[in-house]
């Protein structure tokens, strides 16, 4: 394998091992915890918002079917957990793929709708098929979680298994992204007429990524039930389909590392402007707006600009 | 010589009341440069966009030898060997000048979702081979200096540069030229001629959409005139030239 590809993630790696030695505190573990988690589902996401520019406003119920799945097949029928995690994702993967089917035909605005649509009406299931999912009210107990003989259920347990998840679905992502697949999916962006005609089938490379990120959500949201041990409708509801999107734009869109960028901030600013948490939709849309209008091109492109115009002068000295 | 590779069979495309082609017929050559020429809206970018497969035709056919093309999805048709650019060049925005050229590979290349996913050693191999042979039709067209650089960072005339490159990355047997010579400055478009030229040195069927009739006299061997959807002229640069119908459609001669 040539590392010279993944020497940000070697660093990272690094970083990730080192970071629970700084913070003793469970609490912020936790929070790492989290951000762990929607880093997984915004990657995905940006996969297909950010490289292929396909917008879904439906990658909650993903996230919730993946949760759902998972959590009721351990609590229920005691399926060991990496069984169920596995169900729960091949489960998302069909969701998707009948949603995809027929919605990726549709471009820009009404693909951006269909997806909402189908995400809310997962919601309505969610609340409505009470016997199944318990309504409302949700679902509790769901057990930790658990690989064989080991339990994983202390928080650096909880830790390590979503930050190793987090860095395979980065290597496997960055792998697609390095590969034919990849370029045709980024070549969709801005002309699905070109792609075509140099032969890429578009609605099929659509989907294929579609799927992908659904898999991808649906993994968070397995990772979110068994960490919180409680599930309820409200990991379908709209309000989180527009977190995982505004993560993907605050980090930068067809970038990497936007996805984990984005989680961090997105999770963090929260728990700073607790005192606001009425006003949370009004602050995330204030933030779009800032974003889309003063750096399209997310914080990780910012950074690195502001990094290469900072290094310039120093780069012209030494030449 | 008969030795046909593309062909049309009363081909009719309507868009609402216009009838932007009219029973066409057409014949290309192997081997051969075919112009396609005409005023503002003959139907030109019409006929290659139905060649290509970017619009169904109303009736008529199109064969590739004996093969029924017209009704293929795009896609399709690019992996029977068609390859073309376009008139406002379509670049992939967001990628580099070499990785636009890499998406040519496309047809010509196999690895899929899952083994991509794993990188597995043959898409490894892959990768290097679509590498080297996207730097290649790079230098064909004279951009390997520029290959790392963001590809709308290029200048219009390299862009349709580029759009060639990316073409031949598919390694077609027909290139649809649209409009190639549009927004170039006389140098550029004496180059332009001379690549295509050395394309079909190369043993590429090249199909020409152009208004620069120079260019279109200096390199075509086969002339096809449209006007108003209708074939009014087709043959040799010279018996076209020369063509009554012609010389009245482009100098408005009344009759």
């Amino acid at each position: 394998m040539d590392m010279t590809r993944h020497r940000d993630l070697i660093a990272f790696i690094i970083l990730v091992a080192f970071i629970p030695l700084l913070f003793k505190n469970p609490y912020y573990i936790n929070i790492l915890v989290f951000i762990g988690i929607y880093s997984i589902a915004a990657t995905g996401l940006n996969l297909l918002m950010g490289y292929a520019g396909q917008i879904s406003l439906g990658h909650a119920a993903f996230y919730a079917v993946g949760a759902y799945t998972s959590g009721i097949l351990t609590l229920r029928y005691q399926v060991p957990f990496p069984a169920a995690a596995v169900l729960a994702l091949a489960g998302a993967a069909l969701l998707a793929y009948a949603i995809g089917m027929p919605c990726l035909r549709l471009r820009g605005h009404y693909l951006a709708m269909a997806t909402l649509a189908a995400g809310e009406i997962i919601y309505i299931i969610l609340n409505a098929a009470v016997p199944v999912t318990g309504g409302p009210s949700g679902i509790a107990g769901i057990p930790s979680l658990r690989l064989g003989p080991y339990d994983l259920d202390t928080d650096t347990g909880h830790y390590a298994v979503v930050w190793c998840l987090f860095v395979i679905v980065l290597i496997l992502s960055r792998n697609i992204l390095d590969s034919r697949i990849g370029r045709a999916l980024r070549s969709l962006h801005s002309s699905e007429i070109a792609a075509g005609s140099l032969g890429v089938p578009v609605a099929r490379i659509k989907l294929q990524v579609f799927v992908l990120s659904a898999v991808y959500a649906a993994l968070a949201g397995v990772l979110y039930a068994h960490t919180v041990t409680f599930i309820s409708p409200q990991t379908a509801e709209i309000m989180f389909s527009i977190q995982l999107i505004t993560m993907v734009v605050i980090g930068g869109m067809g970038h990497l590392w936007g996805g984990v960028v984005g989680a961090a901030i997105v999770t963090v600013l929260p728990e700073l402007l607790s005192a606001f948490h009425d006003y949370e939709l009004v602050i995330y849309g204030c933030i779009l707006l800032i974003m889309v209008m003063f750096l399209p091109g997310g914080l990780v492109r910012w950074v690195q600009r502001c990094i290469e115009v900072r290094m310039a002068p120093l780069m012209r000295k030494r030449s | 010589m008969n030795n046909v590779i593309l062909e049309g069979i009363a081909i009719r495309k309507v868009f609402g009341g216009l009838i932007a082609l009219h029973n066409v017929d057409f014949a290309v050559q192997k081997g051969s440069i075919t112009a396609l020429i005409g005023p503002n809206g003959a139907g030109k970018t019409t006929l290659i966009n139905v060649i290509s497969g970017l619009l169904r035709p109303d009736a008529g056919c199109i064969k590739l030898y004996t093969t029924v093309i017209s009704g293929l999805p795009s896609h399709d048709i690019a992996r029977h060997g068609i390859a073309r650019t376009f008139q406002t060049a379509q670049i992939f925005a967001h990628m580099s000048v070499l990785e636009n050229v890499m998406v040519g590979m496309h047809v010509r290349t196999r690895s899929g979702f899952f083994s991509a996913a794993l990188r597995l050693p043959h898409v490894i191999r892959e990768e290097h081979h679509i590498a080297r042979r996207a730097a290649a039709c790079l230098e064909t067209v004279g951009l390997s200096n520029c290959a790392h650089q963001l590809a709308t960072s290029l200048p219009i005339g390299s862009q349709r540069l580029l759009e060639i490159a990316r073409a031949l990355a598919a390694e077609p047997r027909i290139l649809l030229l649209d409009e190639p010579a549009a927004g170039l400055n006389t140098q550029e478009t004496r180059a332009l001629g001379e690549l295509i030229l050395r394309l079909k040195a190369q043993g590429i069927t090249i199909v020409l959409v152009e208004h620069d009739m120079e260019l279109v006299m200096d390199v075509a061997d086969e002339i096809i005139v449209l006007d108003f959807g209708k074939k009014i002229a087709c043959g040799p640069p010279l018996s076209v030239q020369t063509n009554p119908d012609v010389i009245r459609v482009y100098l408005g001669q009344e009759t």
